[in-house]
């Protein structure tokens, strides 16, 4: 389960890494546009949904609630410093999809509780897509995180995020975690498009 | 047949995701199904069947999992 997050560099716009990653086959989509006003965002996610319905991929943006609720996303992500989930929760209803930004199993746990129906879960090794650094977990603190769910019997989807590469992803899927969030993997590759159905190969072949 | 749900071993009689979703009571929207890490379009449920011991991963707007 591959989700794709939206970014920018000298070669693609954010649209332009959006329609990369469905042309790649990936079926969820998260555009985040840090430092970007709600009226800035509104025209590119409004253009990104319309991509992502005609290609029946999941749609979610970053961090803001009342943009989603407007233009009727299928959900919101919240990093450590947006909006909390139970906040969020109250001003969407159950019908949109909640993901949490999770650095340990006490933030999982508080995601959990308060409603959120995955968690974004890193960062799993350095990354300067995102500001803001919280300690690296790497594959043994997926291992330490999934262990400790089961101890507290929690079922919970969790996406792995931050830095990750092809290689890394059979490691990272054989700690039980369900899925991973690329970003930056994507865009510098040499063919996204190609890399996107590689990575989806490799995880579609993983089994538990 | 038993299939694995979000890592709990669930007991179903839907042959497809269209059925099982029915079976779940999952809403109409705010659903994202992936079944063996592949996510599946909602318009594709119906064609995708489903196997014993098939990992599914259901991300879902309603608490829990």
């Amino acid at each position: 389960m591959i989700q794709f997050i939206s970014h920018y560099n000298e070669r693609y716009t954010y649209l332009d890494s959006i329609r990369l990653a469905l042309d790649g086959g990936c079926k969820w989509i998260q555009l985040r546009m840090k430092k970007k006003s709600p009226e800035e965002i509104m025209p590119i996610a409004l253009e990104a949904q319309q991509m992502c319905r005609e290609a029946g991929a999941t749609f979610i943006i970053d961090d803001h609630v009342a943009l989603v609720k407007e233009i009727h996303a299928d959900g919101v992500h919240l990093g450590k410093n947006d909006m909390p989930i139970q906040d969020a929760r109250e001003l969407l209803g159950p019908d949109y999809i909640i993901g949490g930004t999770a650095n340990t199993f006490e933030d999982l746990l508080a995601h959990y509780k308060a409603g959120a129906n995955y968690i974004g879960c890193g960062p799993y090794r350095f990354t300067t897509t995102k500001e803001n650094l919280s300690p690296i977990l790497g594959v043994e603190g997926y291992k330490n995180i999934i262990e400790q769910m089961k101890r507290h019997s929690i079922s919970i989807p969790i996406v792995a995020i931050g830095g990750i590469t092809i290689e890394d992803i059979p490691d990272i899927m054989q700690t039980g975690i369900s899925g991973i969030a690329l970003s930056g993997t994507i865009l510098r590759a040499d063919d996204p498009i190609k890399t996107m159905q590689e990575i989806i190969d490799i995880t579609q072949k993983y089994k538990k | 047949m038993v299939v694995i749900i979000n890592n709990k071993n669930t007991e179903t009689a839907a042959s497809n995701l269209q059925e099982l979703s029915v079976e779940l009571n999952l809403p109409e929207k705010g659903v994202a199904i992936a079944i063996n890490n592949q996510m599946v379009p909602r318009a594709d449920w119906s064609k995708t069947a489903i196997q014993e011991m098939n990992d599914i991963i259901i991300i879902k707007a309603a608490c829990g999992g």
